[in-house]
């Protein structure tokens, strides 16, 4: 048996670098220091043996050669592909896909566009005002987590970083360090936290600027409730979060998804720049996927654009609500797709759905997932962290280099979007 | 007078979106100009989409009329960047309906898809059915949307309408969805009907509320009642997230309490 340390483990944004593995006969048989979604990604089965095709509604088996022949002739044929996914892959297949849009004249977006899309929109509007894990785990005295359920969603959030963390420039960190939890159920988060704020669905933006006009001095118009939360609740947290040495919010789906979406995340930024008048305070997205960050900046630094990319004309455009894949696929707006590591017909809304199975569908992931039964073609491949290796982004967008464990026959995304790649330059004549 | 009508031929893959910024009244008046339109990654002429009739004779864009028949509902900035004449569409159109006009009008028969006369610095759109989301808004991470001119949307308005509007006036005469007039610097928006959480980070101008507002946002003070063409209304300043320099005015407010 054969021990490896120091693993990424590639399942959600906190990118946990300190994962031991045990190898016995080429395969994973244990990890340590794990959780257990991230243990369950090590140690999974149902991995799909070949290349499949779809040929009068029956499966069979291709070849690798086959496999990306056919997709290169779907892709080719189509008017408007969408190319979709990408936060189950390394950065360097990002870097592949984003140049095959641009010659393919398609659009590009990532699972961004159905969690934290909305962040980036506010952040566009606002800024940042952000820092590393490392920052928060050493100085902060005060955490916020915001529509979000660390517990159950990023296991080791706290552990590593916030509430159970010790902190270099902080005395007794685990009594000391406050802990807010804002959400519209009780959680096992809300549960552990000195604060918890019950809203009611829909009322963040309310309580968001009421806590603004707080901090402003002038809380005098604020009625005694605000989407059911006390007022006398709403002055006490203003009053914790003035006075910190230095604060850090964490906000997950339940803020962006909620009513009103990226103002409801605009609010949030703009929160936390009235607290910097007073003190040190910081906001962080929980981003849900181990690379969904990782494709945000391959996409930025290629296009301009973090997500939702259009190369129809031959240029970038951008426009979330329009060029997203939900909104393309429920308005039919495509006539092909190719889906790279993510499961869209386990997430999405039904008539997006139906759009998937009605057109000609590329499916490039290790496994066999709700998708597969809608595809035309699957093409297996590496799993990045376990037998592919490449770049990856935590959730604070510092880049991890995420290493292999085990060798196997299986091509990484990148050798096989890479081969579609150069067989559609070499057709187009580029 | 110069007359044009556009008739949208029947479509192969008709759900895709045709992007056609080339349709304004300046335009035409160039006889030797080519017009060319995008339907997904591909290229096309204005007659590959359309049946073009061209009749009469005109010497500034005032003196255009160009008529759109059919169905069409995808195609897209229609009367972007127009500055004058006249664009009638028979039934709906797609996104970015007269985005940058400057001048002249839109008249829309059917509904308009989202972002209807965005960041519109002048002229004047009017919308018979329903819009969708973002009417007369910015684009993203744009800081502000409309400046000038007037939108007038004879139905109902989606999401975000007047999102960061800064100047002319967008009247809507039936209910607005949530966060109407979100992040608004200047200008006025008025909605006869019923809208909720209007004028989130108001920073100026004026909203004009005569159904309910629902989920009133309690960063507005109730400055007492008054009225608007004999119509009580209650007066708000706000938003006071920033320095409360906007009004509202509304008939009848519920807040999330
Ligand atoms: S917290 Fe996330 S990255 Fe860390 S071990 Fe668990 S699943 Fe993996």
């Amino acid at each position: 048996m054969q021990e490896i340390k120091d693993m990424v483990c590639p399942f959600c944004g906190c990118l946990c670098d300190d994962v031991t593995l045990e190898i016995e006969n080429g395969e994973i048989v244990a990890t340590d220091n794990c959780c257990a979604i991230g243990n369950a990604k090590f140690l999974g089965k149902n991995r799909l043996k070949n290349p499949i095709k779809k040929v009068d509604g029956k499966w069979v088996d291709i070849t690798y050669d086959e496999a990306i022949d056919t997709a290169v002739d779907i892709l080719l044929d189509a008017d408007r592909p969408l190319l979709f996914g990408w936060s189950g892959t390394h950065g360097e297949a990002q870097c592949v896909g984003v140049h095959m849009n641009e010659i393919l004249g398609g659009v590009i977006d990532s699972t961004t566009s159905v969690c934290h899309g909305p962040s980036i929109l506010a952040i566009q509007e606002v800024g940042h005002p952000g820092c590393t894990l490392g920052q928060v785990k050493n100085r902060a005295d005060l955490i916020i987590y915001w529509g979000c359920n660390p517990i159950e969603a990023h296991p080791r959030h706290m552990s590593r970083y916030t509430t159970y963390a010790d902190g270099y420039f902080l005395d007794n960190a685990f009594r000391n360090r406050k802990v807010i939890v804002v959400d519209v159920r009780e959680t096992e988060t809300s549960n552990v936290a000195d604060e918890f704020i019950r809203i009611k669905p829909g009322g963040d933006y309310a309580v968001l600027s009421s806590l603004r006009a707080i901090l402003r001095g002038k809380g005098d118009m604020i009625p005694d409730s605000v989407a059911g939360v006390t007022k006398t609740q709403l002055i006490q947290v203003a009053e914790m979060c003035k006075t910190c040495k230095f604060g850090a919010l964490f906000f997950g789906v339940g803020l962006t998804m909620a009513k009103g979406k990226y103002k409801n995340v605009r609010n949030a930024i703009e929160f936390v720049d009235d607290l910097n008048r007073h003190t040190k305070f910081t906001l962080t997205p929980m981003r849900g996927h181990w690379n969904v960050y990782g494709a945000n900046e391959v996409m930025s630094w290629m296009t301009g654009y973090p997500y939702a990319v259009d190369f129809c004309r031959g240029v970038a455009f951008y426009n979330p609500g329009e060029t997203t894949a939900v909104d393309i696929l429920a308005r039919k707006e495509c006539d092909a797709c190719m889906i790279v590591g993510s499961d869209p017909a386990a997430h999405f809304p039904h008539s997006c759905v139906e759009q998937l199975r009605d057109i000609p569908m590329i499916v490039i992931d290790p496994f066999q997932t709700m998708t597969t039964t809608l595809a035309d073609l699957q093409i297996p491949v590496a799993v990045t962290g376990i037998d592919a290796e490449g770049t990856a982004y935590r959730m604070d967008g510092v880049p991890l280099k995420v290493k292999k464990a085990i060798d196997s026959d299986y091509p990484s995304d990148t050798e096989i979007l890479t081969r579609i790649y150069d067989i559609m330059l070499e057709v187009k004549g580029l | 007078m110069m007359r044009v009508i556009l008739e949208v031929k029947e479509q192969l893959k008709p759900n895709l979106p045709i992007e056609a910024e080339c349709i304004t009244p300046k335009n035409f008046l160039d006889p030797e100009r080519e017009f060319h339109v995008w339907k997904g990654n591909k290229e096309l002429d204005l007659t590959d989409i359309f049946h073009v009739r061209k009749d009469g004779n005109a010497k500034s864009a005032e003196q255009v009329e160009i008529t759109i028949r059919g169905d069409s509902s995808h195609i897209k900035r229609v009367g972007e960047y127009m500055d004058g004449g006249k664009i009638i569409i028979e039934h709906d159109i797609g996104m970015h309906c007269g985005n940058f006009m400057s001048g002249g009008l839109i008249e829309i028969r059917g509904n308009a898809d989202s972002w209807l006369g965005r960041e519109m610095h002048g002229g004047k759109i009017i919308c018979h059915g329903n819009a969708m989301d973002y009417a007369g808004s910015g684009y993203r991470g744009e800081k502000k949307g409309m400046r000038g001119g007037l939108i007038e949307i004879m139905g109902n308005a989606g999401d975000f309408a007047g999102e960061t509007l800064a100047g002319g006036e967008i009247i809507i005469h039936g209910n607005a969805g949530d966060m109407p007039g979100v992040d608004i610097k200047d200008g006025r928006l008025t909605i006869m009907g019923d809208c909720s959480r209007p004028c989130g980070n108001m920073a100026g101008g004026e909203c004009r509320v005569f159904g309910t507002a629902y989920d009133m946002l309690p960063t507005f003070r109730n400055e007492g009642p008054t009225t608007i063409d004999d119509v009580t209304v209650t007066r708000f300043s706000g938003d006071y997230t920033s320095r409360g320099l906007g009004t509202i005015y509304v008939v009848n407010c519920k807040y999330m309490d």
